[in-house]
């Protein structure tokens, strides 16, 4: 390599990054290249490969053979290892654990661990000595094969990835699982959190889709991201792409595996039902793991079929068990579990201080999003203007189980390219923390009405223009305000039906459509202006003219305001200076 | 439509101050996060990050 080369290798050295998802469940892999993200199969053709390694007679097996092995060898398989990393023996839950291998005090100290035959049995029958592995040593292990499967796929050494943590992932997590990635070979970029990965990837496939508009809408998007054994809930303020969470809700009871409870209660009550003197299916580890195994597959069939069939061999004292499953009646019977995902959902939009009427979108995520009943319970509870996103009630979703690992391919590709330290300046709370809006800056319309320009929790600096059409011409006077939303709550008699009502009671029609005489309540969102922040004049404007009012908001709070006929000259511009200090409250 | 008796220094009046921010993080995830990186990092303004 001559001197003058312009590009010092052992400087820059070639990134192969990918986006990493890694669940207690399952966990994903995503490349992204040329502006296509995919998802990558394993060499087992999974897309959702089991987070499960297991030991037999000295071999190591990952992903769904692993998986299989929770019914043969359930004590030297390890599942549910990834909410064990970085915690305390004495904070873990380890209930998903059960049917698989137990975690243990760590002998090093404070951690988990996981005691397993790891070695091959010995030919004279003693059993060989077992090992003791950290929970960190599993998700080296458990990465280091991810990585090995994209690379197999991609042709090339993957050496770095960006990984997706829960919103409530501790620091102590997010170090121990970044000292597990570096020991497998993977340079850990960033951690970005799983909802917000999901947004990335929607926001990214809608950019697409509506070529054209530069800057994504803002909007408040809840994502919901619905695991095996937990469930998480984001809300998320949208502003021209930047993200920004309002807060976060949590389940670790609620996921994937309740519902999978409810088929396996119902298929353990038909099993005794049929064969009398048989013994309770339940009450035995391995009948037990072979009808979990089962119920997951028929809870799979079930959100795209409309029946699906539970078959073993062998489920309990030598005999075979088929039954067949619908739809409406897993539904039926899993009513309760379907409406606490609604519930969780709903508490998270009570925790941002919002109203459900303030929810634009709803992004479901995770492998449990695909049960149609969840998306649909949703779409019925939540106000007709929050979009559902999910398989069964929009066409254009895509597949749920991959939102996550491809948000975080997206966010891989932009980041391979930047030193580690560039990444470091850009993360760091002097860049991150920024002041947001407490009210919406809009137009005064009419007389006390008000026109949304810069939505409330928007960040500091924006921009943002909007045009307003001017029917009569002649000098119009812009009043700059802030905007207040109130939801206005009104009792309406059906029966006395006015044109105002009307309208409204056809927005409810399919909510209560047969409520007969009941006065039903109409809640709507309803926008008042406050204080007024600056007025304009601008004269002269054409009969039928458009005038743009530009509003510019620093990093100060200062507003810059620029209003101007469109395709006129000139046209007004002024600045209503920062908030003084002093405004803050006399604490200082 | 303005009020004849509507008068202000070139036409604009600054009547009150925005109310006091709340203090949020952002997520620091996407294009355009980046690019907000980039404009606070460098000191830069919209119109000038524009013209780069």
């Amino acid at each position: 390599m001559t001197s003058e080369s312009a590009i010092d290798d052992t400087q820059y050295p070639q990134r192969t990054a990918i986006g990493l998802s890694f669940g207690n469940s399952y966990s994903s892999i995503a490349h992204t290249a040329d502006g296509k993200t995919e998802v990558i199969a394993n060499e087992e053709g999974d897309r959702q490969i089991p987070s499960i390694l297991s030991y037999v007679s000295g071999e190591e097996f990952q992903g769904t053979q692993a998986k299989a092995q929770i019914v043969r060898n359930p004590r030297n398989t390890i599942a549910y290892f990834r909410d064990l990393l970085g915690k305390e023996f004495k904070d873990v839950d380890p209930s998903p654990c059960h049917a698989s291998a137990h975690p243990v005090e760590s002998s090093e100290g404070k951690g988990v661990a996981f005691v397993v035959q790891e070695k091959e049995v010995a030919e004279d029958g003693e059993e060989g000595e077992k090992s003791t592995l950290t929970v960190a040593e599993v998700t080296t292990r458990h990465l280091r094969k991810l990585k090995e499967s994209a690379s197999d796929y991609l042709g090339k050494d993957v050496n770095a990835a960006v990984i997706t943590v829960p919103s409530d992932f501790t620091d102590a997590q997010k170090s121990t699982l970044s000292e597990s990635a570096s020991k497998a070979g993977i340079e850990l970029l960033q951690f970005i959190t799983e909802p917000i990965s999901a947004l990335l990837a929607y926001d990214a496939k809608q950019q697409l889709t509506d070529s054209g508009s530069s800057a994504p809408q803002d909007k408040i998007v809840l994502v919901a991201d619905l695991g095996g054994t937990r469930s998480d809930v984001a809300v998320i303020a949208s502003r021209g792409g930047i993200y920004t969470t309002l807060a976060t809700a949590h389940d670790y009871e609620l996921g994937g595996s309740s519902l999978d409870k409810i088929l396996i209660e119902h298929a353990a009550k038909e099993f005794q039902k049929k064969n009398k003197s048989a013994s309770d299916p339940r009450k035995n580890e391995r009948s037990l793991a072979k009808l979990t195994l089962e119920a997951e597959a028929v809870k799979k069939a079930l959100s795209l079929g409309a029946t699906a069939s539970f078959s073993i061999e062998s489920l309990g004292d030598g005999i075979d068990f088929n039954l067949t499953v619908n739809r409406s009646r897993f539904e039926l019977l899993g009513n309760k579990v379907l409406m606490s995902f609604t519930r969780l959902i709903e508490s998270a939009v009570q925790k941002a201080d919002l109203d459900i009427l303030d929810v634009d979108e709803i992004l479901l995520s995770g492998g449990t999003s695909h049960t149609p009943k969840i998306a649909s319970n949703l779409q019925s509870h939540f106000p007709e203007s929050a979009v559902v996103i999910a398989p069964a009630t929009s066409a254009t979703a895509i597949n749920p189980s991959e939102l996550a690992a491809r948000g975080a391919a997206i966010q891989a590709s932009l980041i391979s390219g930047f030193e580690v330290e560039e990444i470091g300046a850009s993360t760091e709370a002097v860049v991150t923390v920024t002041p947001h809006l407490t009210h919406a800056i809009g137009l005064v319309t009419g007389e006390e009405g008000f026109a949304v320009i810069v939505p409330a929790e928007t960040p500091a600096p924006v921009r943002r223009t909007a045009q307003i059409v001017v029917k009569a011409g002649g000098d119009v006077l812009v009043r700059l305000a802030e905007g207040v939303r109130e939801i206005s709550v009104r009792t309406e008699d059906k029966a006395t039906t006015n044109g105002n009502a009307k309208k409204d009671a056809d927005e409810d029609e399919d909510e209560d459509d047969d409520s007969d005489d009941e006065p039903e309540e109409v809640r709507e969102k309803v926008w008042k202006a406050g204080k007024v922040l600056a007025e304009a004049g601008i004269r002269g404007v054409k009969k039928g003219g458009k005038v743009e009012v530009q509003v510019n908001v620093a990093a100060d709070l200062s507003v810059t305001v620029v209003c101007r006929e469109v395709g006129g000259k000139g046209g007004v511009r002024g600045t209503v200076p920062a908030g003084k200090a002093e405004q803050n409250g006399n604490a200082s | 439509s303005l009020p004849t008796d509507w008068t202000a220094e070139k036409d604009f009046k600054s009547i009150s101050r925005v109310t006091q921010p709340t203090a949020r993080s952002l997520e620091p995830v996407g294009p355009h996060f980046l690019a907000h990186a980039r404009r606070k990092r460098h000191h830069r303004t919209f119109s000038e990050d524009e013209r780069i």
